[in-house]
């Protein structure tokens, strides 16, 4: 491999310098714990002359968000980061960014909406934004993802913005060895930004906003589809799977490093019984768990889930016809439905001929600890349900911590 | 994999000291993982840190239950019997304490060892930042990390004058610092007195082990104007017979009416443990 050049940092430097070497042109930021150091940091790489960019102060995320949105359409590469209730106060213009086919780039420190200790209901509020969803498990992951996100959001196949989310406090304050790319070669991996000047045609747009549209007759839309933006756009999202695990790729074949397939990673899930689904900096402590679990004979694998919209439904269903159980650890739960990952599961899943169990956890919601114990607790209900053993109830709230 | 949890106050530096520590450790070929606890932190209240080194990388993400080594920045904070929770039996205390480690209060199935890194800091930075000295007394009683990995590691993050006085501190607290000895324990902690009234303190019972410095008024020198009663931020000083009083369990030791008083009859003592 090429120079190894290494550097102890937090997951916010680690994003911070994501964004240096993609060099990006316009960052919009408002500040709001647990993500404010990262524009500490692109400030200082400005000040220091080391980034040309325009870093905007906003009065807030609606304002940040519209800025890197503005900034985007005229053809600069934008970054724009938020947590918790900075994201929730920027769900309007994201709207916006996504269908205009604007390839922004969020990073997305989680914050939940209850408090200020990390759960994914920050980004998780955000599914029907239409952005592309990532969650990341360490530092050096946000940091890549950073790269291969500008990659696969101005890819002309894919023109969508993208959201990385990692845990705030447990990865954007925790400092770990990472490994800072060259310049140089990243500059190789990442062209630069060719804006599209208009993705969809007006006709389109003049179809959204009368009533009416697309009736017979109604000649000034040209008898437009008005369903056909959100069509379209729903496509596109489905349609960018192929393009993320390209990036993924060639990204490893350039850094030596790749996370899964890009969408999923598997980890000692050949021969496994049972399957646990984990995401963001759980999935970093399963990993643990499974190999315990593993030295004492016991067959389970886990899968990192990264990309979660798209959701990765081939995967699961390639992954559901050789398992017999899975349990999703669901860090979210969307208030009165569920948990995010366990409905989007079952939904995959439920076409399958042969359908495995499906577990439902909810783990980690308000920063809850979770420890290596408790997952393999997960773990054991889910290969008890694999056996065909009764396991009550199908969908719990863990319970974190307590005695050995 | 070694398992280290700090413990300090907000303004010692103890996330500082922890980051330090993982370069320093990176720097000799160790995977290191530095968590810092966040909440709402403030000058003066406690806060956590935890460290963990190994050969590999490091995929844990909880906290630190049950550390090898519990390094205390604080001096009162190393009165306290929570600083062993957890703590591995036969552990490693490694604390901020101006007496040797025979005198050291807390008794156990552990070692210690101590080093006044108040006083070492107050002489090289003129602060009582304490963070920097005791990763000398850290290198010196673990050799987990070399003390010019962690001179290297100081003078990274603070080049220049900054970093050279850092460098003096851990070199002093390295020379300093005895062996240590199994713990002895047996002196009593200080009971608190009962719960603070007045708003902003939430669930503090007293703020009185927040500082370094205790204000002292000398009556002859004050001239009854007021000045300290009006800027204190803690409304620790209240008003007697034409002097100023003070609720030394809302003091932290901020200093503001030292700086304030005209006649300069608030002095600073270094509060005894």
């Amino acid at each position: 491999m090429e120079h190894k050049n290494f550097e102890v940092m937090t997951g916010n430097k680690a994003c911070a310098w994501g964004v240096k070497l993609s060099r990006v042109q316009v960052a919009s930021i408002y500040p709001v714990t647990p993500q404010t150091t990262i524009g500490e940091y692109i400030a200082e790489f400005i000040a220091k002359g080391e980034l040309n960019c325009e870093l905007v102060n906003a009065e807030g995320e609606l304002s940040t968000q519209a800025i890197v949105k503005a900034a985007s359409r005229v053809g600069a590469r934008t970054f724009v980061c938020t947590s918790g209730p900075g994201q929730l106060y920027m769900h309007h213009p994201m709207h916006g960014t996504s269908s205009g086919r604007l390839p922004v780039v969020m990073a997305t420190v989680h914050r939940g909406n209850k408090g200020m200790q990390p759960d994914h209901t920050d980004l998780m509020s955000q599914l029907w934004t239409g952005w592309i969803q990532w969650y990341c498990e360490n530092n050096q992951e946000v940091l890549d993802s950073v790269i291969m996100a500008y990659r696969t959001a101005e890819d002309k196949r894919v023109r969508l913005p993208i959201a990385i989310g990692y845990d705030g406090y447990i990865l954007s304050y925790t400092s770990e060895p990472v490994e800072i790319p060259d310049q140089a070669m990243v500059d190789e991996f990442l062209p630069p930004y060719e804006p599209i000047p208009n993705i969809l045609p007006d006709k389109w747009a003049e179809a959204q906003t009368r009533r009416g549209a697309g009736m017979m007759g109604d000649f000034m839309s040209g008898g437009a589809d008005p369903q056909a933006a959100w069509r379209i756009h729903h496509e596109a999202i489905l349609n960018s799977k192929g393009v993320i695990k390209e990036v993924n790729e060639e990204f490893g074949k350039r850094f030596g490093r790749k996370y899964g397939n890009g969408l999923v990673e598997e980890y000692r899930t050949d021969d496994a019984e049972a399957v646990i689904v984990a995401m963001g900096t759980i999935a970093s402590t399963a990993r643990v768990a499974i190999d315990r679990m593993r030295s004492e004979g016991k067959p389970v694998g886990l899968v990192k889930l990264k990309t979660f919209v798209p959701f990765p439904t081939e995967d699961f269903q390639e992954l559901g016809k050789r398992t017999r159980a899975i349990g999703m650890i669901d860090r979210n739960v969307c208030l009165g439905l569920g948990g995010a990952g366990f409905g989007e599961l079952r939904r995959a899943l439920y076409d399958l001929e042969e359908r495995p169990r499906i577990l439902g956890f909810y783990a980690g919601l308000a920063g809850a600890e979770v420890r290596v114990r408790d997952i393999e607790k997960m773990a054991e209900k889910t290969l008890k349900a694999a056996r065909g053993e009764k396991v009550e109830p199908i969908i719990e709230w863990a319970k974190l911590g307590g005695g050995e | 994999m070694i398992e280290i949890r700090l413990h300090g106050r907000g303004g010692q530096g103890a996330v500082t000291a922890n980051e330090i520590l993982a370069e320093a450790a990176y720097y000799e070929g160790k995977y290191a993982q530095a968590i810092p606890m966040y909440g709402t932190e403030r000058r003066g209240a406690p806060v956590t840190a935890f460290l963990r080194l190994d050969e590999v990388r490091v995929r844990e993400r909880d906290l630190v239950h049950n550390p090898d080594i519990v390094v205390v920045l604080d001096p009162a904070i190393a009165q306290r019997p929570s600083i062993l929770e957890g703590l591995k039996a036969g552990g490693l205390v490694i604390a901020n304490y101006p007496h040797p480690p025979e005198r050291f209060p807390l008794g156990g199935n552990f070692r210690v060892t101590t080093v006044d890194a108040t006083a070492i800091a107050l002489e090289t930075l003129k602060r009582p930042i304490t963070n920097t000295a005791i990763l000398g007394a850290f290198s010196k009683v673990t050799g987990l990390v070399k003390v010019e990995s962690i001179e290297k590691a100081i003078l990274h993050r603070f080049p220049g004058t900054l970093g050279e006085m850092n460098v003096k501190a851990v070199r002093m607290a390295f020379e300093r610092t005895p062996a240590p000895i199994q713990a002895v324990g047996g002196v009593k902690e200080k009971d608190e007195e009962g719960p603070l009234s007045g708003s902003g303190y939430g669930l503090i019972r007293s703020a009185a082990g927040w500082r370094t410095f205790r204000p002292v008024w000398n009556y002859e020198k004050c001239t009854g104007c007021r000045i300290c009663w009006i800027f204190c931020p803690d409304n620790a000083i209240g008003w007697g017979e034409e002097r100023p009083t003070v609720d030394y369990r809302k003091c932290k030791g901020c200093g503001i009416c030292v700086n304030e008083c005209p006649t300069k009859a608030v002095e600073f003592k270094r509060e005894e443990i």
